[in-house]
Parts: structure tokens; sequence; C-alpha cells
């Protein structure tokens, strides 16, 4: 199952972000796999990597993709895509 | 003596003994050993525990950098601990120390493929390398047991640190109080390390290159921020500028050796700021903008809140002045739920008072009945209120009714309240013709220098192409500035400057001769503005501004202020 989202941060995947979505990837079991939307398949790095977020080097307002597979795939896309298209930075809390 | 220029980062000057940080000395990787005498599950093991040392030690610096610096410093420790969990780089470690390769190499060998990969990439990339190398430099500490860091948080007084680079961490463990300033080979001014130095307020020049070898240690080392340059071996004349320039903060009022008072504020983004600034010495707030209470969230704050504020920063500056300016984003200012329309030219677009008026109303309408109730809150009448991006007398009209509708609602309902002095930011060409007129009907005019000096000259502040553009000491900028001063002195209207321009010691003199009443800048440069003030007389800056606009380039202007050519 997949999303394709417009990143709203206004630091894009990086700093803050980026270690937000890779701990959000990281809580679920699914596999989730991020990339820029036109990039296709080849373009996909796993979510959960903050090398492979942040060397993705997307910046706010690129339209990226989203695919989750296993057993909780729905939640963790619901999660990331919330953080993705989300301007708040939650700081402390999760 | 000997003078070497970098990018300054701190604007701020220190004088002090120079000592080199070499981290990368103490890690020297021993020898590859033959892999089939590698001891696999043991070299797992040790990179296990190290990465356990390391994780406690970023814990740690993050706590350190949120408590003495800010959250949003201490931010970049979370993903330094992403790095060091990454999964494709544990993994990568881990099947080659497997393979027979030592924990060292292994640790060494994938981060430097890492760093490659970053640098390949733009700048902002570039910079991120600086966070692999210094997860890193923690992995392979904790593997060859070298306590490197513990030395710069115990430096002796008066030390310059020189290096190669510095991380983040490394500028963090930094005692403010011990540290004269930092001077690096490598790094930009946005950098993490950059960022921490400048909330710290040490004096720091990046972006140096290889002509810092040429410092050894224990050089006499100026480290002069405002300028990006490294001096050795400085003579009596530079190190007295500097150390003036370390001015302890000024907190009674300053007036020129004539005795004309100059307001000396603060611009302030949060509420963060406030406290600092007040140390200071700043006489008020010129610049208090409300943007950072719209942002990082998904609705508008209530009015309430907005009061909250805007009392929080009256309180802190009790005798003086608090200016706050309206709502002002648009252009490339992005506020997703604002639902700002996307613009092909965004700073010739629907920004400022333009949005307040119009599509924005309603946030405009309820922002003036919070500013219209702190103003009749216990210091509400040092409060100051100013409209951005005004171009056309219509808007300042509407403005201005805006508020007086807001009077009457807030009477009508019988909740406190008190109308503040009004004012314009004076940012578009158009004010300034209009300067008269604004400053007719209103209470004083705050000059924006950094979006004035894009607007005259036509050039984009973030496109490094027109850099040489975008400098207010052209004679076009500087005229535009003396007729909006000039226009106000016919008035009973303050005139005040808001800007990157107006916190540049080395311009003081000119600004005071232009006829500035009051200027506003970063809280870390007030110190030294009020200290220059004190230095001026009127009749001699009104002499120096009089040969600055007769001048016919920015070259002749930088020749009569004698400053060096950029």
């Amino acid at each position: 199952m997949e999303r394709t989202v417009t990143v709203v941060p206004e630091a894009g995947l990086h700093a803050r972000p980026a270690s937000k979505l890779v701990q959000t990837a990281n809580r679920f079991d699914a596999d989730v796999s991020i990339g820029r939307a036109d990039d296709g398949d080849d373009g996909l790095v796993r979510a959960d990597s903050m090398l492979a977020v942040s060397g993705l080097n997307v910046s706010n307002g690129e339209s990226v993709r989203v695919v989750a597979e296993g057993t909780d795939a729905e939640a963790a896309l619901d999660a990331v895509c919330e953080l993705l298209t989300s301007p708040v930075d939650n700081g402390e809390s999760e | 003596m000997t003078t070497l220029t970098g990018i300054g980062s701190t604007p701020l000057s220190g004088v002090g003994i120079a000592r080199w940080y070499r981290p990368e000395a103490d890690l020297t990787l021993p020898a590859h050993p033959n892999p089939s005498e590698v001891d696999a599950d043991a070299e797992l093991s040790r990179f296990e525990a190290a990465r356990d040392d390391a994780r406690e030690a970023i814990r740690q610096a993050r706590d350190r950098t949120a408590e003495r610096v800010g959250e949003d410093e201490a931010a970049v420790f979370d993903a330094h601990e992403g790095f060091l969990d990454d999964p494709e780089l544990v993994g990568d470690i881990e099947a080659a120390i497997e393979d027979g390769t030592v924990a060292e190499h292994a640790v060494n060998d994938r981060f430097a493929a890492a760093v490659e990969q970053f640098e390949a990439l733009d700048g902002r990339m570039a910079e991120r390398a600086d966070d692999l190398r210094d997860v890193r430099d923690r992995l392979l500490r904790a593997l060859l047991n070298v306590d490197g860091l513990s030395d710069l948080g115990d430096l002796p007084d008066g030390t310059v640190v020189v290096a190669e680079r510095l991380t983040p961490s490394d500028t963090a463990e930094l005692d403010p109080d011990a540290v004269a300033g930092i001077a690096t080979a490598a790094g930009g001014r946005t950098a993490h390390a950059a960022i921490i130095a400048r909330s710290l307020s040490i004096p720091a020049v990046v972006g140096i290159g290889e002509s810092l070898h040429q410092v050894t240690d224990g050089d006499d080392l100026l480290v002069d921020g405002s300028d990006g340059r490294v001096v050795i071996d400085p003579d009596p004349a530079e190190r007295a500028a500097a150390e003036a320039d370390e001015t302890a903060a000024i907190t009674e009022h300053v007036a020129t050796t004539d005795g004309r008072p100059v307001e000396v504020a603060a611009n302030v983004g949060s509420e963060a700021e406030l406290a600092p600034a007040a140390d200071r010495g700043a006489d008020g707030i010129g610049l208090f903008r409300t943007e950072f209470l719209f942002l990082d969230r998904e609705a508008p704050p209530s009015e309430d809140e907005q009061y909250d504020a805007v009392t929080a920063a009256l309180s802190a500056f009790p005798d003086d002045r608090v200016v706050v300016r309206t709502l002002d984003v648009g252009g490339d200012k992005q506020v997703p739920y604002l639902d700002l329309p996307s613009e092909t030219n965004p700073f010739l677009g629907r920004r400022g008072i333009r949005l307040s008026l119009d599509e924005h109303r309603d946030l405009f309408e309820m922002q003036l009945r919070a500013l219209l109730r702190a103003a009749a809150h216990e210091h509400g009448d040092g409060l100051a209120v100013m409209f951005p991006l005004v171009s056309r007398l219509e808007e300042v009209d509407a403005a201005l009714e805006a508020v007086e509708s807001a009077a009457a609602d807030l009477a009508a309902a019988g909740v406190d309240h008190a109308v503040p002095e009004l004012g314009a930011m004076v940012e578009t060409p158009a004010a300034v013709f209009l300067a008269d007129h604004l400053a007719a009907r209103l209470d004083f005019l705050s000059i924006g220098t950094n979006d004035l000096t894009q607007y005259v000259m036509a050039a984009d502040r973030e496109n490094d192409g027109v850099a040489a553009y975008h400098d207010p000491l052209h004679p076009a900028v500087l005229r535009a500035i003396d007729r909006t001063a000039s226009a106000a002195a016919e008035t009973d209207a303050w005139v005040g400057m808001c800007g990157e321009m107006a916190g540049d010691p080395a311009l003081t003199e000119l600004l005071v001769g232009l006829g500035l009443d009051e200027l506003s800048m970063s809280a870390v440069t007030v110190p030294a503005v009020k200290s220059r003030v004190r230095e001026v007389d009127t009749v001699a800056a009104r002499a120096l501004a009089e040969e600055a606009l007769a001048c016919e380039t920015r070259a002749a202007v930088r020749d009569v202020l004698d400053i060096d050519a950029a």
C-alpha cells in the first residue's frame, strides 16, 4: 500500500523532520520505504534509515511517495504521512 | 601581523592564545590484522559497546545543549542518534566485521563512504557530513579508548580554538567564558556548529581554508567575526578595537558626545530571545516578529495566546519600548494552514499588510485586539505596533481604521484596552517616496534595510548571482534612507531602522548622521553599537553622511567610510 504526499516541514527531510520520520518508521513492524514521487521504484529507500532518508535530500514542497508493507502497514502510512504533511514540529513529544 | 580571511560567523571579536584542536590526531587506527586472526564475535561486542558509549555521550550532549543553548539547537543530536542506530550503517559495519575487519576499520570505512556521498550533494548536505564525522569520531574514540572531548570543556581562559573543523558536539562542549574565539578552516555560516557558536556568543570565523595552517599553537590571535578576519600577532590598534568590541553590556541609554540620544534596541523573533536581549543591555525591542506565534502549528494562535506573548515582551522591558510588527507572512514564508497562494514572483506578490487587509483580515483583527488589550497592560504604554510592506497610503488608512474599529469593539464589550503608538515599515521604494505622508499620519517609521535594499536594487536577497547588488551602502539605498529620515524629521514622527545594517558598528556614525533615532539589531551586536554611539559627534556624523550621500558608487561610499571592499 502506498501514498503520495507533498512535504510540508520547512526544513524538508533534513535535520529534525528526518530524525522524526526515521523514529516513526522504526516504531512499526511494516517495512516502510520512501522516495521522490517522480523517481519510481528505483528511487525508494528505507524510511527507517537516517542515512538513506537524509541522503534523499528532499526539500519542502517536493512530492514524495511512501510505500508500506506488512501487518501494520496502514497505521505506519498514516503516521509517516501525518509527519510529512504537518508543519508542526512536535519538539519533545512523540 | 598577518591577516587571514574567512566567513564571519558570530559577529563579535576576541583576542587570545591560539590552540589547535586536532581530534583526528588521537584517532590513529591500528594496522589491519590478518582477517583470519580477527575474532569476529569479540569485535561485534566491541562495536556494540562502543555504540552504547556513543549513545550515552550523544544524549548527554543533547541535554547539555538544550539547557545551555536551546531545544532547537539540541535537535541536531537526535539526528546523530539516528545515524548511530542507522540500520544501513550498522548492518554494513557488522557485515564487514563478520568478514574479518576489525571494528575500528569497519566503522571508519563505512562512515568515509557515507561522508563522501553527502559531500557530493549540495551545500546543505555537505554540512550534514559534519554530523556523520561527529558520530564516527565518537565511535572511534570509544573503540580506541580516547577521551577526546574532555579537554575542550576545560580550556584555559583566553583560548582561541583553531581547528580544521568543529563538530556540533565539539562546539557545545566549549565554555563561552574561557573561549575567546573560534577559527576553522572548513565550515559555513549555517552549519550547526556555527549556529551553536552564535548562540553561545563566541566570536567565530569559519571557512578560512588552507591559510589557517600558518597559525601555530601559542600565537596571539584576533578573531574578528564581524568582518570575517583572523589576525596573527595583531598590532596594538587592532587589539584595542577588538577589545572594545568585547564591551560588556551597557544597560543605560546612550547618547552621542554632544548629547543626542540614540535608542539601541534588539530584534526578537521568539520569547526565548527576550531575556538574552535584556541581558545585553538592549533599550527595548525595535522589531518583535510575531511570525513565531504562527509557524510550526496547525491553526492560528488565539487572541489570548498573542496577548500573553506581547505582555511577556513588555514585562521583559518594563522601562523601554517594544515595537511589534503585525503578521508578516506570504512570499517565501510558508504557513500551510493559511493557504497562501503559490506565486511566480513571491517577493512582489501577496505578503505583509496586503494579506492582512484582505484574505487574512480576520487574523489581523484578532491580532489588533490582542495588541490593544496589551497596550492597557502594566507596561503597555511602551507598546508600539507597525505594519509591514506598506506601499500605499490607502493601506495605512485602512489599517488605522481597523485599529479604531477594534478599539470600538473592545470598548463596547467593556474590555480594558488602549491604542499603542502606530507606525509603518519602510521597505519599498513606494514607502520611501511617500515617507512625508506616512510620517504625517503615523507616530513612527522603521526602515527595514534588508527588503529595502532588495527592492531598491531589484536584487533578490537569496540569489548569490546578485549578491554585490545586495549592499545597503549603494548610493541609491543611502539616498532612500536619507529621504525617509528627512521626511520624518519634518514631523513629530520618530524614525528607526531594523535590519542587518543597523547592527554593524562600522556604520553607526553614518546612521546617526542620517538622522536615525533608533537602531534595532540582533541582540549580540547591541553592546558594540551602544559603545560606538557614545563616541559619535552628531556634527561630524552629519558631515560624514553628506559625504557618503554625495558618492557616485558603492566603492566610493566604502572609501569614505573606510571600509575594505567586500
